[in-house]
């Protein structure tokens, strides 16, 4: 995982020149020489080491947060993605409510009686004399191969990605802070306890930890977890194992890169200035520590975004996640997996939403790490 | 020298016995009872108890965390639930050297495509050769495997409509045979694997390649008035190749991952379908061995690498 982190972030800083391209160079870290050697602007990212201000520069004084957003803006690649991330977080909270207010009333070709849009519109609903349609105007994306309305059972199931990308974010950040600044701060068995965790967990290939737990726990506990309200419900149940699988194999990464960011700070001189001054450590950690892993947080927790919903659609695809009733797009690709010749549509839609989710976090994450450092190279 | 190999021996033992002690605690938390399991109608609570005792189930934890580390190290790791009186070795055994196979191949290509192509895109920096190699390997790098491959899948198939051929896109052919009836169910699954390790190494290449190319004893080797291809390939690329030996472990892990949603996708017999199927069975054990067979793998990938590194780069040793 450390090496894909890496990778994407030497890389990216590559292909995607974005912030020396678009800016006067002279206002901008000049971003080619990982040493800090060029002459100009280095130091203006981090006013600890900033040098005298230009006489040229004219332009008034922005923090170096707000350089950093600008940066951001600059880059159209990570902008699209942002709109495109804020459409997955958008259209699944509203859009089956509006989806299952479009549209007149039919008459069910089996029972005879007319059914609204509420009905039709819903993830659930199997229309046997509907199997496998094209997009059409009663369903937006066509039919699945048991009937059900597959516009439905998309939004429902990017619902459940994002579901389960915040729940596991949650826990990645909340456990890979206190860890990590713990481990950094104060070193000792902590600092141990994690390198060793993280050297085992990392044993386990991909997602083979999280097939594991899934795999030996998740069918025995399809009865006790569906009872579990809102949650569990509707073949939700092994969402649960899946969630906390995820999390328990995400957070020592974060960990790992607060730990490295919190060393780096300890040594800095603000840090040495509070400790003089007879701050205690607790205040250090909150006032000066926290703040500044800031950065690198938002950066990992994006990137590994991607990972999750990867993750929960991996699952759901080899069926040790979502089930059916449930709707989960890793369960829609496997579903449709089989009629890639006569109806492939089937199987692109989920898969395109999927590759389009992945691609935005990806390019957003590193976007944000350009913006926010660009000197950062590997 | 003798001192990093220690050390890492240490540190090597200690990954094992965590990973081997996750998988042991996944086990004996798996639901049902293996004794139960086995009696079947002839459970009796007299007969369940001296089962129990036969199979040292009744001792402390930590006693059969040790026999199951003493049977480990014998390749023995019990009896499958599902195929009754069948050792999972041989439930997983037709499958390792499918998986094998599937993984040679494709980290074969993976390093013999990803490597020039990232050598070339960082010999043509910021040109349109680089930009388009590099977009298009952060596209397959950031995809999951499986989506890959049911693109792949949706492509030949479609393809295979217009031309009105039989080419398969599941199975898995005879090992290690290539007939062109094998070949034609290999080349999919093995391009699919290959594609997304590929990304990887290309992109990893490229990056310490130029990082490389900046140095002075490159600079150097250049006003000399070397050949552009001598210093290419003489200074700079040896030179760059020392990380890749690193990446190679972890890449490692990347790709065994891989395998499990690849065999999965094109109905391959490998380890990792196996290991799905033992899931569906509620075969704990198999499950149980696969994860440990995978991990024990990537650690003493991991481990090779270590070691070529230091083997390669002797400033290593000092740390």
């Amino acid at each position: 995982m450390d090496t894909k982190d890496t990778d994407t972030n030497a890389a990216s800083s590559f292909i995607s020149p974005e912030p020396v391209r678009g800016a006067d160079l002279a206002s901008l870290p000049t971003n080619f020489d990982e040493q800090g050697r060029t002459a100009t602007g280095v130091g203006l990212a981090t006013p600890l080491v900033a040098e005298p201000p230009l006489a040229a520069k004219k332009e008034k004084i922005t923090t170096p947060f707000q350089d950093s957003l600008n940066r951001l803006r600059r880059d159209k690649r990570a902008m699209v993605s942002l709109t495109i991330i804020a459409l997955f977080v958008i259209i699944p909270i509203i859009g089956p409510f509006i989806y299952q207010h479009v549209g007149g009333q039919l008459i069910d070709g089996l029972s005879g009686k007319p059914i609204g849009p509420a009905t039709y519109h819903s993830p659930f609903l199997q229309r046997l004399d509907h199997q496998d349609e094209d997009p059409s105007l009663t369903n937006w994306l066509g039919t699945d191969s048991i009937g059900r309305d597959t516009l439905a059972r998309l939004m429902q199931g990017m619902l459940i990605s994002l579901f389960v990308a915040l729940a596991v974010e949650v826990v990645n950040v909340v456990l890979g802070i206190v860890i990590g600044v713990s481990a950094g701060f104060f070193g000792g068995w902590i600092d141990q306890f994690l390198a060793r965790f993280t050297d085992i967990m990392f044993a386990f290939p991909g997602l083979l930890f999280v097939i594991l737990v899934a795999g030996i726990f998740g069918p025995s506990l399809d009865g006790p977890l569906s009872k579990v309200p809102v949650l569990g419900a509707n073949g939700n149940a092994r969402l649960l194992i899946v969630s906390v699988a995820l999390a328990f194999v995400g957070w020592p990464l974060m960990a790992r890169f607060v730990r490295g960011q919190t060393l780096q700070l300890k040594e800095q001189q603000f840090v040495e200035a509070a400790r003089t001054s007879g701050t205690s450590n607790t205040r250090i950690i909150s006032r000066h520590i926290i703040p500044n892993l800031f950065n690198i947080v938002v950066v990992a927790a994006t990137l590994d975004i991607a990972n999750t919903v990867i993750g929960e659609a991996g699952l759901s695809f080899l069926g040790l996640g979502v089930t059916t009733p449930g709707s989960s797009i890793g369960l829609m690709i496997n579903d449709a997996q089989n009629l890639t010749e006569v109806h492939p549509i089937e199987v692109l839609i989920p898969a395109l939403t999927l590759t389009i989710i992945v691609l935005a976090f990806s390019f957003l994450g590193d976007g944000l790490r350009d913006a926010f450092d660009p000197r950062a190279k590997d | 020298m003798v001192g990093f190999f220690v050390k890492r021996f240490i540190g090597l033992i200690f990954v094992l016995l965590g990973v081997t002690f996750i998988t042991f605690v996944l086990g004996i938390n798996a639901p049902g009872d293996p004794i139960k399991n086995l009696l079947g109608i002839h459970y009796t609570y007299d007969a369940w108890v001296r089962l129990r005792h036969i199979y040292h189930l009744d001792l402390p934890w930590y006693q059969q965390y040790f026999n199951y580390i003493v049977q480990l190290l014998r390749f023995n790791f019990g009896d499958s639930y599902y195929y009754q009186e069948t050792p999972v070795i041989d439930v997983i055994r037709p499958g390792i050297p499918v998986s094998a196979e599937l993984g040679l191949w494709g980290l074969l290509i993976t390093f013999l495509v990803g490597i020039p192509v990232g050598i070339l895109s960082a010999l043509k920096a910021n040109t349109w050769v680089d930009t388009s190699a590099m977009s298009i390997s952060l596209v397959l790098y950031s995809l999951p495997s499986f989506v890959l491959a049911v693109f792949f899948q949706v492509i030949v198939v479609q393809l295979d409509k217009l031309t009105k051929g039989t080419w398969p896109v599941s199975q898995w052919g005879n090992v290690w045979q290539y007939t062109p009836t094998d070949l034609t169910h290999k080349i999919g699954p093995i391009l699919v694997f290959a594609a997304v390790g590929f990304a990887f190494i290309a992109r990893l290449t490229r990056t310490t390649m130029l990082e490389v190319l900046r140095q002075d004893y490159v600079r150097t080797a250049r006003a000399k008035g070397l050949k552009e291809r001598t210093v290419n390939y003489r200074h700079a690329f040896r030179n760059a190749m020392i990380p890749l030996v690193t990446v190679f472990g972890t890449s490692l892990a990347t790709l065994v991952g891989g395998v499990f949603f690849i065999e999965f996708v094109f109905n391959i017999p490998g380890i990792g379908r196996i290991a799905i199927d033992s899931i569906g069975n509620r075969d704990y054990t198999v499950i149980q061995a696969t994860g440990v067979i995978f991990a024990i793998a990537v650690v003493l990938g991991n481990l090779v690498a270590d070691l070529l590194y230091s083997v390669v780069d002797p400033r290593i040793k000092v740390e």
